[in-house]
């Protein structure tokens, strides 16, 4: 293993945490689950709102945090996985990011962390994003 | 030890595996099961997404469902996939109620496309497949 990934790996939280990433667009997903689990993270992917329901409901999967985009095709968008999270979920933390400015206001209501992610974000961010939530949810 | 009578042998890259499934579920265990035994592994929830990854990304085995969305015939889809990368090798996942190509046939005519895994499968009898098919990890 490469030295960077020596140390990239080391940032993850322990014991494993593990990340469902909701997003329709299959490279920006690709790119960014192959990231968190160079990090240390167990990554689940769902290609919309209506897929990280049926995983999250699923015995066999246990999720912390879910990243999920806003903007989705389907029934669901982001938002609205957020909010059956917090109702069916409240254990699991959640960040959302979004390519429009228009959502920051209706995130920041939404996510423990504060406003969204804003598109392109850096991965690193997404990283710093979940260990503050994990830190965070540790000390409550 | 005389430090001339160390070979130093090369590392293998573990293989990438492109699991194309709509069902979340299914393809969220199969790949889980696939990390476990140490494949990189991609996931696609349709065709779409399978042929801009595989435009985008070298994957050295495609493991593919007949019954997409939106594809009237699958083992043509899984055709089309598989031709994408020459040398990708093709494991297809079947339901039973997959119309055969071939009339009077037992199942869809796969030609040489490669082995076939009926659905419903434990996720353990996929990774034995891929394994052999990949000669993974080899001899060692």
């Amino acid at each position: 293993m490469s030295t960077l990934s020596t140390n990239i790996t080391a940032e993850a939280d322990s014991p494993l945490q593990t990340v469902l990433v909701v997003e329709d667009e299959v490279l920006i997903r690709l790119v960014i689950a192959d990231y968190l689990r160079e990090c240390g993270y167990r990554v689940h992917e769902a290609v919309s709102a209506e897929e990280a329901l049926v995983i999250l409901q699923s015995p066999e999967v246990s999720v912390d945090v879910v990243f999920s985009d806003v903007e989705m095709p389907g029934s669901m968008d982001g938002f609205g996985l957020a909010r059956w999270i917090r109702a069916n979920k409240p254990g699991t933390q959640v960040i959302l990011t979004s390519g429009a400015e228009r959502s920051a206001d209706i995130a920041a209501t939404l996510c423990e962390a504060g406003p969204l992610l804003k598109k392109p974000y850096p991965s690193q961010d997404v990283v710093d994003r979940i260990r503050q939530l994990t830190a965070k949810a540790r000390r409550a | 030890m005389n430090a001339g009578s160390v070979t130093a042998l090369p590392r293998r890259t573990p293989p990438a595996i492109l699991v194309v499934e709509s069902d979340a579920r299914v393809r969220c265990l199969v790949s889980d099961e696939l990390r476990g035994s140490g494949f990189k592994v991609l996931e696609a929830g349709s065709a779409e997404e399978a042929l801009m990854v595989l435009d985008s990304v070298r994957v050295e085995l495609l493991f593919v469902a007949l019954d997409l969305p939106g594809s009237d015939d699958g083992t043509e889809t899984a055709r089309l996939l598989g031709a994408r990368q020459k040398a990708m090798r093709i494991i297809i996942a079947s339901a039973e109620e997959d119309r055969p190509a071939a009339p009077g046939s037992d199942g869809p005519d796969l030609g040489d496309l490669g082995p076939l895994v009926r659905k419903p499968y434990h996720a353990s009898q996929v990774v034995g497949l891929v394994m052999r098919s990949l000669n993974w990890p080899g001899p060692g």
